[in-house]
């Protein structure tokens, strides 16, 4: 009996949560099919103006080249850092010695110094390279992150080291024992790893705002800055914005969501 | 290995292959503009582009939309790389973050002074902004003087009207506050937790300041700072304002009818008119003065920006020559945006002009565009300050401070400590 109460306490507890954490979103969607004054009365309930926000939209900004240019930049950094910080995880890992352990340690303490500290020396690279208003500009900075390698490290550290002996004496080359051997069986932290690198790169702000300054250069973040810069803010058409800019995270998301809990586990357990 | 790292590389290659922005040439007809807010600055930067195409056929315009907070980011970083080939050749600055801008990178500006442009046709309060040495290094733009904007409706099922509430000081406006309160059950104003606005207006309303004319902290000891903040409590302790929390909350009260009125720049007549169900119920007059205060004014300014031609403009010649032929130089140009963005001018010409004065349906028919004039020429300058936001900042701490009982002398000593450890002093 006692225990039947308190898993109906947890059940409560939870579903309590679930709902605080979900009514944010419920309140974005709902709030796209209203007008601005509805929006700002705090009405739960669907309206009619769906349409007429996502054509406002359209006529302010053009949404889908915002888009575009994020997807490309994050999938570009997204792609790029799975294979540099894998390799890097990986050889931290399999061929260490003293001094790549306390090199790892300076890379951990990298973690540590925030973007804002940094900006000005790589907006100046950046600028002297070229690189402004462009992908390789936004995807550069973060093609290694200590984050990833340290994540690809402890996943390594899971990964039977005797199989890789094996495989050295029957003459499997290193690139391939990586391809082969370690890839298809650390999948679940590639899609962990990829979920959290994708989220960052589409959710990232201050840095686009620095370096990207045309307007065909735009990010949905930037977009939807735009969008509350002025005296009069159109709250519908924001909500609209701000779901579309939702979708291919959460997409991403639920798709590789299973893998997602693996992988983290599995970094963590170590 | 090699395939893996070439492919790498060409694929980074492929990536920067996006276009890079050109800006000005000498001889070039075209400007590239950094500002924000497409209903209002990018709009009348649009407008303008069309008027002065009647002037060089052959302008061209192009507007890169970027908010504040993002364009102070863009600058601060340009500044300090000392990278100033990505700035466009103009750019919009918001009026009390001028100086700072100005005075950490002065070579970030281009000086305005002997442009041609005529800087005696703007309000001085205006153009003080962005004055620094005693040189111009911004047109003046838009409008931040301060209106009371009241329900008519509400005031009326307490016995008001607007007349009341002119020419009034804030004794006699606590007392009309009260009443409503009690007979309508709805507060006077509202304003954002946490945002000291309302103290900084009423502070521009007698000309005083947070700085001294050399720019040094005066926030201890002064007078008219502890009256604003004490009169802001005393609001807040009586509910004639409500503080909610955000911009959005501050909005939502206004469009929803939860309080009788707001005291803001102009500006705030556009959120207000989203309200397409309150058309005819609001009326705008000016804003109670400071009581026993000698120079008690019923005006005062909140916000307005200046527009800055930055040291990356090829063609200077060009950006002086269409800023003085429009912003600075033609009321027709102030004619034709008016009517759809409300951008109001602070260029005194334009508001002698027969658009300025159309009655506004909305405002009860009111020449409400022609009566903002009118305030915006009788506001008090005062110091901004190359550290006005942490000013502001100081002072929210100390306004918090107050309200929760702490002695008023203190906080603001506290205040001015803070201010001056962000100068260095």
């Amino acid at each position: 009996m006692k225990r039947k109460l308190a898993n109906v306490l947890v059940y409560v507890f939870l579903t309590v949560v679930a709902l605080l954490s979900v009514f944010p979103l419920v309140w974005m969607a709902v709030s796209a099919t209203n007008d601005s004054q509805t929006v700002l009365s705090g009405s739960l309930t669907p309206g009619r103006h769906l349409l007429d926000n996502y054509r406002n939209l359209l006529a302010n900004q053009d949404v889908w080249k915002a888009m575009s240019n994020s997807l490309v930049y994050s999938l570009s950094q997204t792609l790029l850092a799975l294979v540099i910080c894998s390799f890097a995880g990986y050889g931290f890992e399999i061929f260490h010695t003293r001094n790549k352990d306390r090199l790892m340690s300076v890379l951990l303490l990298a973690m540590m110094v925030p973007l804002a500290a940094t900006m000005v020396p790589l907006f100046q690279m950046m600028s002297k390279m070229g690189f402004l208003n462009t992908a390789a500009g936004f995807v550069l900075p973060s093609v290694s992150t200590p984050f990833l390698i340290m994540m690809f490290r402890q996943s390594a550290r899971a990964f039977p080291h005797d199989i890789i002996e094996a495989a050295r004496i029957d003459g499997l080359g290193e690139i391939r024992i990586f391809l082969r051997m370690f890839f298809p069986t650390m999948r679940s932290t590639y899609a962990a790893a990829m979920t959290i690198t994708f989220m960052n790169a589409w959710n990232n702000y201050l840095w686009p705002k620095v370096i990207m300054q045309t307007n065909d250069a735009m990010t949905m973040p930037m977009l939807t800055a735009n969008l509350m810069s002025g005296y009069v803010v159109d709250y519908g058409m924001l909500m609209v914005a701000v779901l579309l800019s939702t979708l291919p995270t959460v997409v991403i998301f639920f798709l590789l969501q299973k893998s997602f809990t693996e992988g983290i586990a599995g970094a963590v357990k170590g | 290995m090699k395939k893996l790292v070439a492919v790498l590389l060409v694929l980074v290659m492929a990536l920067s292959l996006t276009s890079v922005p050109a800006f000005a040439e000498a001889g070039s007809h075209k400007l590239t503009v950094w500002c924000w807010d497409p209903a209002f600055n990018i709009y009348a930067m649009q407008e303008a582009a069309k008027f002065y195409k009647e002037v060089d056929p052959a302008f061209e315009l192009e507007v890169i939309e970027t908010p504040w907070n993002d364009l102070q980011t863009k600058l601060t970083t340009a500044g300090m790389a000392g990278d100033y080939s990505t700035l466009p050749d103009i750019f919009l600055c918001q009026d009390n973050a001028f100086q700072k801008n100005v005075m950490a990178f002065p070579d970030m500006f281009t000086d305005l002074t002997a442009s041609g442009i005529d800087f005696t046709q703007f309000g001085a309060a205006k153009t003080a902004y962005s004055v620094i040495d005693g040189k111009n290094y911004g047109v003046p733009f838009d409008n931040g003087a301060v209106i009371q904007a009241v329900r008519t409706d509400i005031l009326e099922q307490a016995g008001y009207t607007v007349a009341d509430l002119t020419d009034i000081d804030w004794n006699r406006y606590i007392e009309i506050g009260e009443d409503v309160l009690a007979k309508t059950g709805k507060p006077m104003l509202s304003s954002t937790a946490g945002e000291p606005d309302m103290v900084m207006i009423m502070l521009q309303s007698a000309g005083a300041s947070l700085f001294d004319a050399e720019g040094k902290p005066a926030i201890a000891g002064n007078d008219v700072v502890k009256k604003a903040i004490e009169l802001y409590a005393t609001l807040v302790q009586k509910g004639i304002l409500v503080e909610v929390t955000g911009w959005d909350g501050y909005i939502g009260t206004l469009v929803n009818g939860t309080v009788a009125g707001t005291i803001n720049g102009c500006w705030i007549m556009a959120s207000i008119q989203t309200a397409k169900d309150q058309a005819g119920k609001w009326a705008v007059t000016n804003m109670p003065k400071l009581p026993d205060v000698e120079s008690a004014t019923n005006y005062s300014n909140n916000g307005g920006s200046s527009w800055a031609v930055s040291a990356n403009c090829k063609d200077t010649a060009l950006a002086f020559d269409f800023l003085a032929k429009t912003y600075a130089g033609s009321v027709a140009f102030y004619e034709d945006i008016l009517p759809s963005s409300g951008a109001l001018a602070t260029y005194l010409p334009a508001g002698q002009s027969d658009v300025y004065a159309a009655p506004q349906e909305f405002f009860g028919g009111d020449t409400v565009f022609a009566k903002i004039t009118e305030f915006a020429g009788k506001i008090p300058s005062n110091y901004t300050g190359a550290y006005y936001y942490e000013a502001r900042d100081a002072i929210t701490v100390a306004i918090t401070a107050i309200m929760a009982g702490g002695d008023a002398d203190a906080a603001l000593s506290e205040a001015q400590s803070t201010v001056e450890f962000a100068q260095g002093v």
